[in-house]
């Protein structure tokens, strides 16, 4: 019935969403495996590292083109 | 394996303080190329690296607090004096527009017509929408402050939905503040008038989009359990934040839209 439909617990796939995951986090960065905070959480951190400095990186390249190109003179016609 | 004989925090070598600059150089560079060159490409890669440090550098110092127990009461005093320092500096960058808005308004020039408001400027009523704008930003002072108590005294439940509404009504403040912007009878152009309305509330709504955010970030590490009832920092840096943001906004009110009008 609706009554019972509207009273059903959560199940146990949602339950877990609520629960308090910060023990399992603590023992995955305070695992002794060398690795700097900034890629100790897994594959993803290494692919946003990269994503990162790559833009950064070829980003400032562009710069310095671009002061290159804007300190040359302009061509006479 | 070696242990520190103090309680200050030594961190892992980090590529974001570098990044960040780099990224500071994109904008910046992006602001020119986009003025003078009508190109947004490097403006749009500089603000896309910054949302990225951003991002990974303060997740990293959740990762180093909540994950890791770095922050003791010595790194968490150092955090308390640098938020402090922050914020003053904030209020300074403020002061600089509220001069300029005084320099011009109160010895308005002949080609203004003498007057404050200008000749031909209608100003926004300030018992409007602007009245409305001070009425919510005050309550999401009480809001926060509701959170703040809530967290202290270990109501989850309760933390979760005052700083839930702290969020909302910053988001109804934003959404006032733009349609007021679409809707004003005046633009930044039109003489000193626009340009100081226009700066000085425009970095405010910037500030609280940002405090927003923050306390987004706050409300999302709340429902994760990262903070418990005597250790709970982040939060507090925000609720901070927050304040700064609404009693910049109590002068603006007074004076901009009040005593300007």
């Amino acid at each position: 019935s609706l009554r019972q439909v509207s009273q059903r617990t959560i199940s146990t796939a949602s339950r877990r969403q609520l629960e308090n995951r910060v023990p399992e986090k603590q023992k995955l960065f305070q695992e002794d495996n060398g690795l700097p905070v900034y890629l100790k959480g897994g594959i993803m951190d290494g692919l946003l590292y990269k994503v990162t400095m790559g833009i950064t990186v070829l980003g400032t390249g562009y710069v310095i083109y671009e002061l290159l190109m804007a300190s040359m003179p302009k061509k006479q016609k | 394996m070696a242990h520190q004989a103090h309680s200050y925090h030594m961190v892992d070598p980090s590529p974001w303080p570098i990044f960040g600059a780099a990224a500071g150089l994109l904008t910046t560079s992006g602001l020119i190329t986009w003025f003078h060159y009508n190109s947004s490409t490097l403006l749009t890669l500089g603000l896309l690296s910054m949302l990225l440090v951003m991002l990974q550098w303060w997740r990293d110092v959740v990762r180093e607090s909540t994950f890791q127990g770095h922050h003791t009461p010595t790194v968490q005093k150092g955090l308390r004096y640098g938020m402090i320092l922050f914020i003053t500096s904030e209020a300074f960058f403020f002061l600089g527009f509220f001069w300029a808005f005084f320099h011009s308004s109160l010895v308005p020039t002949p080609e203004l017509g003498g007057q404050w408001p200008p000749a031909g400027i209608k100003p926004l009523n300030p018992l409007e929408v602007p009245l409305l704008n001070t009425a919510i930003l005050l309550a999401s002072g009480v809001t926060v402050t509701w959170a703040h108590h809530s967290i202290t005294e270990g109501n989850r439940k309760q933390a979760i939905h005052a700083l839930t509404l702290t969020i909302l009504l910053g988001f109804y403040f934003t959404a006032l503040q733009a349609m007021e912007y679409y809707e004003a009878p005046f633009s930044i152009a039109d003489s000193v008038y626009g340009s100081t309305f226009f700066v000085a509330t425009g970095f405010h709504g910037l500030h609280v989009i940002i405090g927003s955010s923050f306390l987004s970030v706050c409300l999302l590490r709340l429902i994760k359990f990262h903070f418990t009832s005597n250790h709970h920092f982040g939060f507090e840096a925000a609720a901070w934040y927050w304040h700064f943001v609404d009693v910049i906004w109590l002068f603006l009110y007074m004076t901009i839209y009040w005593w300007g009008s």
